[in-house]
């Protein structure tokens, strides 16, 4: 059963809320405030060797041979991997599995892993790492796009079904966009461009591997899908799941950098089966860049035909998007190009024509709004557009095509709480917008957008109809409450909702609860931090084990009291009666009874997403039990003589249905907002013409210094969604999307120039600038 | 994580037992500053020395001091947040305190020293890189390779003067005094550079910079830096330019100082355009008008290569715009100038 | 290998690694010391940020060479000075890093909380400008550097009380 069906929105003891909604700590602040937090780095193991990485120099060869013979001679070297010994491909979607821990018959772009070795150190391990030789053949790279689509030769996977550079297309259409564009009273048609970029967790990758003599395996990764990673290594590994145990330690950020299975995962796994000793890979820097799964570029065309009132009738979007070298998440990738841009308006036909293709890039894949920021962009800078055209205000024409709450979009996604009115009449406020909006002096600018964004998807990567996301709780004599979770707390602070959640559950503070995460050993499934899942679907799983316990402790109390169930009431871990007041026990008291009653105390909790999605083909992808609604405006400065847009401040008003904890839903906007801000201005995952990456590192890919952060101001909007837990929905993606377009339509607002090709690089604003004087 | 090459380091406590060692090290030596440049290029492959020769521990080569007519000797390992922030530099060489200040970080600045800040490599977008990266690319002239990838064809090095101390120090005439194997020498900082982006210096790396003398600051001194980046730190220049004005009692330039770097090899003085500024008075239209004519001429005598990462056009655009506000900028006692 | 001579944390150790070692290794691998994080290898990032004679310092940028004779702070050593000095709980700096959800991954926290010691140290009571200023050697990635502005501007006010 799924567990929304039991659940309320409503406070679990008719009194308030005592955790939930409150400013509480975080179950982990303080130690990773100390230092005392152990990230997979951190950890240290008797005898543990050191791995080090063979790239390949070359963005498309022909690995004709390798040899390790010198290399094996080196003294201090314990063994040395190469591709043919792990030979079984793997990718984080089932359906697409084309990667291989090491490279066994070819390369696919500069940096792609050839071989591995262990060794004492890390200065031994890379000192046999120049021994290695490799005899390439170096063969035509594809570098752009088009040329991608236009070249299916050579094909950068020559072992498809199809014989092209194509790694996924779909197309779906809804209603008839084109007789809606010819009966519109305005069409708008432009291209837009958004750039890649790339999640850069301040953490680089990292694992440790520990070989059991009895033939278990552990591994301790910085992944944000451990369950996943484990199916992975057991496939590639042919190793039974259950001698498998995969941690996940503290994780230094992922942003979705961290949420496909990763080749040194498979390396140092292999590497302590052959020697028997713990073994270490840590990437520096420039191999993170590598890794990457970054955004996708895309090149975007959209038209987009409305009524003179403003209504939109047509959105018809043709996407070109730049993959990379390998599938990871790219068919979903493909689908969200589409499938998430049908709210927070509604329009009655929608097409999209999606192509992800191969170039010999690092891979793209998930980051923070996966798929959707891109299109998000482009069709708010050209709603923008629209309402420029016909004189409405760019909030009114927002306003006016609200899908609505409780209602379907075009494509056949549920829309349950919807607060974007709320949202848009937050940053409308805030912003002085009917004063300032087109009124600011030349040079500066106010722009707004709106986005949605998914509570996780009922899609599992692999089809099951197994829990999404399960927990175990466990009652100790102790008064403490332990929480048994598969989630990954990414730094999102899902461990903390947990605790939180328990806590009202139970009428216990978070102090009295405990949290185990992302260790498979011990905690029941969860599929992972992604697609903003967490904190919806592991907190329902929580509340719903929860649940179970509190009817065994308040039936304890109540029969040792001799009262009926519904005078026990658990307040902050103390237990009273309120049909007598000189009553209360602490919770300690009440467990214990509970126990003689009941036995040893634990119990299960699980969720999974009710039946959702668009009866065709990928209907479900993109399905979500709940959306998150967010709207931003921004204001800039465009400095005309530098062509620098200042982005001065700011407003983000984000629907997250309840704010377990406002501090951290406050936390998850600005950073969102800051993301995707620095994507505008100043972030670009450049590939130079040779296929390298131009500046892997945090010096030559700028991301924001305090100095450069514009002010944030945050209004969290609550429309308390009958599914979430406690009626919460996500924070951590949402509020990134509509940053984007909002900075592109304050600069229209500006200077009156229209930007549609990301990032908005100086020179780029300088040019327009230059052109517009030209035109007048 | 990137790891330095292995190497043994020596902590001598004078001048002299550190010219010996590097004497000692028969070629394979280093001089250590603050280590914020040579250890990032030593991760990087792109030295290796197998003698380190830390300087920190030598008294003499630490703190500022002023003589009695008004000149000013800072040691080499003056950290670069001392310069920035000294009161009495702040006043007398204003130029030179705003550049300190806008190099890198504040950690930067606290451990990188005026004479590393000096003696930095110059710096390019092919060889700021790790060795697998450089490898990958086939390598340049600059090191290990042959191929220039700035200017295709290129037989001379094109690397970038990178170091923002350097135009301030250039515009204020200062003298550099080294320790060499076979003594003291003095010699003008504008006699230092050569343009070869592969060592741009005319000293050797084994001699070794003790001291930075200013002459004593005339008594109407202006001075600004300004610096194009693309973030408010961290950042090396993209161009930087370094402005000093020496005039009379009623505003009158007696001479001006102007000074590019980020350019080429060395840092790039505007001898002309401090020409044009002679002679016109702060505030009123002659100076106005030379500030004009100075930015077109800027315009011309700088040109930025694709050396450095960032759009090279973007950067030539900016030269007469920096131009004018870093002269505006001295002349109203506002520096340093780094719009964003 | 050599035997360097540190003073971390007021204690006084000695600790044999390899003399190419920086300091950085030397705290996290050699004295277990994993507070100070490693980022971006080279000085970008500010992660690995401790205080030497209460400066800011780079981490893997300073050999454990140059760190003797030098008192080290890392971030292990604030909890348990503040207890020496009488206090409770963490550092005052820490708890409102805690409490202003200033700690999101964590990672590039030890070493923001250093430079923005090192600051308080210097200037009780900063404005924005100049917290901004202090903290712009250590990049975050997910904070948007907002709740870290508040934490240390709660941490300046709570300790002149």
């Amino acid at each position: 059963m799924a567990a929304r069906d039991q659940h309320g929105v409503d406070a679990p003891w008719d009194q308030g809320f005592r955790v939930v909604g409150k400013e509480n700590r975080k179950v982990d602040g303080l130690a990773k405030a100390t230092g005392e937090a152990i990230y997979t780095d951190d950890i240290q193991l008797p005898g543990m060797l050191h791995a080090k990485m063979l790239r390949s120099p070359h963005a498309h060869a022909r690995v004709l041979s390798v040899n390790t013979s010198k290399a094996e001679a080196l003294s201090g070297v314990m063994a040395i991997l190469v591709g043919a010994e792990l030979p079984i491909r793997y990718g984080v979607i089932p359906w697409t599995p084309d990667e291989h821990a090491l490279a066994v018959d070819k390369v696919r772009f500069i940096g792609d892993e050839v071989a591995a070795v262990a060794a004492v150190d890390e200065d031994t391990a890379l000192e046999a790492l120049n021994l290695i030789e490799v005899e390439y053949e170096v063969l035509p790279a594809i570098l752009e796009p088009e040329q991608a689509l236009t070249t299916p030769e050579p094909a950068i996977h020559e072992d498809r079904k199809r014989q092209d550079n194509i790694s996924k297309h779909v197309e779906l259409a809804f209603g008839d966009v084109d007789q809606q564009a010819q009966d519109a009273d305005i069409v708008v048609e432009e291209d837009y461009c958004f750039h890649s970029t790339t999640h850069t967790a301040i953490e680089p990758h990292c694992a440790v591997a520990q070989a059991n003599s009895d033939g278990r395996l552990t591994l301790w990764s910085s992944t944000q899908i451990t369950h996943y990673v484990h199916r992975a290594l057991a496939r590639v590994l042919e190793l039974d799941p259950a001698r498998i145990r995969v941690i996940q330690p503290c994780l230094g950020g992922g942003f979705g950098g961290k949420s496909d299975p990763f080749s040194l995962e498979f390396v140092v796994a292999k590497l302590a089966l052959k020697t028997g000793r713990p073994v270490k890979m840590l990437w520096t820097r420039e191999e993170v860049f590598y890794a990457h799964r970054g955004r996708h570029a895309m090149q975007m065309h959209y038209r987009t035909s409305a009524k003179k009132d403003g209504t939109i009738t047509g959105v018809d979007a043709k996407i070109l998007i730049d993959g990379g070298s390998y599938s990871s998440f790219g068919l979903v990738t493909t689908y969200y190009s589409g499938q998430l841009l049908t709210g927070p308006y509604t329009f009655p036909s929608y097409r999209f024509d999606s192509t992800r293709v191969f170039t010999n890039k690092p891979p793209c894949g998930p980051k923070r709004g996966h798929g959707s920021v891109q299109p998000r962009f482009a069709f708010e800078v050209q709603l923008d557009e629209i309402a420029h055209r016909l004189r409405i205000d760019p909030i009114e024409i927002r306003r006016k095509n609200f899908v609505g709450e409780h209602t379907h979009t075009v494509n056949g996604q549920r829309i349950t709480s919807n607060g974007f009115l709320q949202c848009l009449d937050a940053v409308e406020e805030a912003t002085d917008w009917k004063n300032c909006y087109g009124k600011m002096p030349f040079g500066q600018g106010l722009g707004v957008a709106g986005s949605m964004y998914i509570s996780g998807t009922n899609y599992p990567v692999y089809p099951n109809k197994m829990p999404q996301a399960g927990v175990q709780l466990k009652l100790d004599r102790s008064g403490l409450v332990t929480v048994f979770t598969g989630g990954n707390d990414i730094g999102q602070g899902s461990n903390s909702m947990v605790a939180y959640l328990v806590a009202e559950e139970l009428g216990l503070l978070p102090q009295h609860i405990r949290v185990v995460a992302a260790d498979t050993d011990l905690c029941p499934v969860d599929l992972g931090a992604y697609s903003s899942r967490v904190t919806f679907m592991v907190g329902n799983a929580a509340i719903d084990g929860a649940r179970k316990l509190r009817k065994q402790l308040v039936s304890a109390v109540a029969e040792h009291w001799q009262v009926d169930a519904k005078d026990v009431r658990f307040i902050e871990g103390t237990v009273v009666d309120l049909s007598d007041a000189s009553r209360s026990m602490s919770h300690v008291e009440a467990f214990h009874l509970a126990e003689e009653m009941f036995d040893t105390l634990g119990s299960t909790g699980a969720y999974n997403t009710p039946t959702l999605g668009g009866d065709y083909r990928g209907g479900t992808i993109g399905a979500s039990p709940a959306y998150s609604f967010t709207a931003h405006a921004a204001e800039v400065e465009v400095h005309t003589e530098t062509g620098r847009i200042e982005v001065k401040k700011i407003w983000v008003a984000h629907d997250c249905g309840r704010a377990l904890n406002p501090i951290i839903v406050r936390g998850q906007m600005e950073g969102s907002t800051y993301m995707g801000a620095a994507e505008v201005v100043l972030e670009n995952h450049f590939l130079n013409r040779f296929g390298l990456h131009a500046g892997p590192s945090l010096l030559d890919y700028r991301i924001p210094t305090s100095m450069d952060v514009p002010e944030i101001e945050a209004h969290i909007v609550e429309s308390i969604d009958p599914e979430g837990p406690f009626g919460a929905k996500e924070a951590g993606e949402g509020p990134l999307h509509s940053a984007i377009p909002a900075i592109a339509n304050a600069v229209f607002d500006a200077v009156g120039i229209r930007l549609r090709h990301l990032p908005f690089s100086p020179a780029k604003v300088l040019a327009a600038l230059h052109a517009q004087k030209e035109l007048v | 994580m990137l790891r330095l090459p292995k190497f043994s380091v020596l902590h001598p406590s004078s001048v002299a037992e550190a010219m010996q060692q590097m004497e000692d090290s028969q070629g394979q030596g280093r001089f250590l500053a603050g280590g914020t440049d040579l250890h990032p290029n030593m991760k990087h492959r792109l030295l290796e020395p197998k003698q380190l020769i830390a300087l920190a521990g030598i008294e003499e080569l630490h703190g500022i001091s002023f003589a009695d007519d008004g000149s000013c000797r800072i040691g080499a390992m003056t950290s670069l947040h001392e310069v920035a922030t000294h009161p009495r530099l702040q006043s007398s060489y204003p130029a030179l305190c705003q550049a300190a200040g806008l190099v890198s970080g504040p950690q930067l600045r606290h451990m990188g020293t005026l004479g590393g800040n000096v003696m930095l490599d110059t710096r390019c977008q092919w060889y700021n890189q790790s060795y697998f990266w450089r490898q990958a690319l086939g390598f340049c002239m600059k090191k290990d390779g042959s191929k220039c990838h700035v200017v295709e064809g290129g037989s001379k090095c094109v690397a970038a003067a990178s170091n923002d101390t350097a135009p301030a120090l250039m515009t204020l005439q200062a003298e550099l005094e080294w320790a060499q194997a076979n003594g003291q020498s003095r010699m003008p900082i504008a006699n230092l550079w050569q343009a070869d982006g592969i060592w741009n210096k005319k000293v050797a790396p084994k001699e070794l910079l003790v001291a930075i003398h200013l002459p004593a600051p005339s008594a109407h001194h202006f001075g600004a830096y300004g610096k194009l980046r693309d973030r408010g730190s961290i950042d090396f220049p993209l161009f930087g330019l370094a402005v000093t004005l020496d005039c009379n009692t009623d505003k009158t330039i007696l001479s001006a100082g102007l000074c590019a770097v980020a350019l080429q090899a060395r840092p790039w003085p505007l001898k002309k355009a401090e020409a044009l500024l002679v002679g016109t008075r702060l505030g009123d239209e002659s100076f106005l008008a030379a500030v004009e004519q100075v930015a077109a001429l800027a315009s011309k005598q700088c040109r930025p290569m694709p050396n450095i990462p960032g759009d090279h056009e973007y950067r030539q655009a900016m030269v007469p715009v920096y131009t004018r506000h870093t002269l505006f900028a001295a002349a109203e006692n506002r520096g340093p100038v780094h719009l964003l | 290998m050599r035997v360097f001579h540190l003073q971390v944390n007021g204690d006084t150790v000695e600790v044999a690694a390899p003399e190419h070692w920086t300091l950085l290794e030397v705290l996290r691998y050699k004295l277990g010391l994993t507070g100070s994080k490693q980022g971006c290898d080279k000085g970008d990032c500010g992660a690995c940020t401790v205080l030497l004679d209460g400066t800011p310092t780079l981490a893997c940028l300073c050999l454990a060479a140059s760190a003797e004779g030098k008192a080290i702070t890392t971030i292990e050593g604030l909890l348990p000075a503040h207890r020496a000095q009488g206090g409770k709980g963490a550092d005052p700096l820490q708890d409102a890093f805690d409490r202003s959800g200033a700690l999101q991954c964590g990672f590039c926290q030890p070493g923001m909380i250093l430079s923005a010691k090192a600051l308080l140290n210097q200037n009780p009571n900063p404005s924005l400008q100049e917290i901004r200023q202090a903290l712009a050697g250590n990049l975050c990635r997910c904070t948007g550097y907002t709740q870290i502005f508040e934490a240390i501007q709660a941490a300046a006010k709570e300790m002149q009380n």
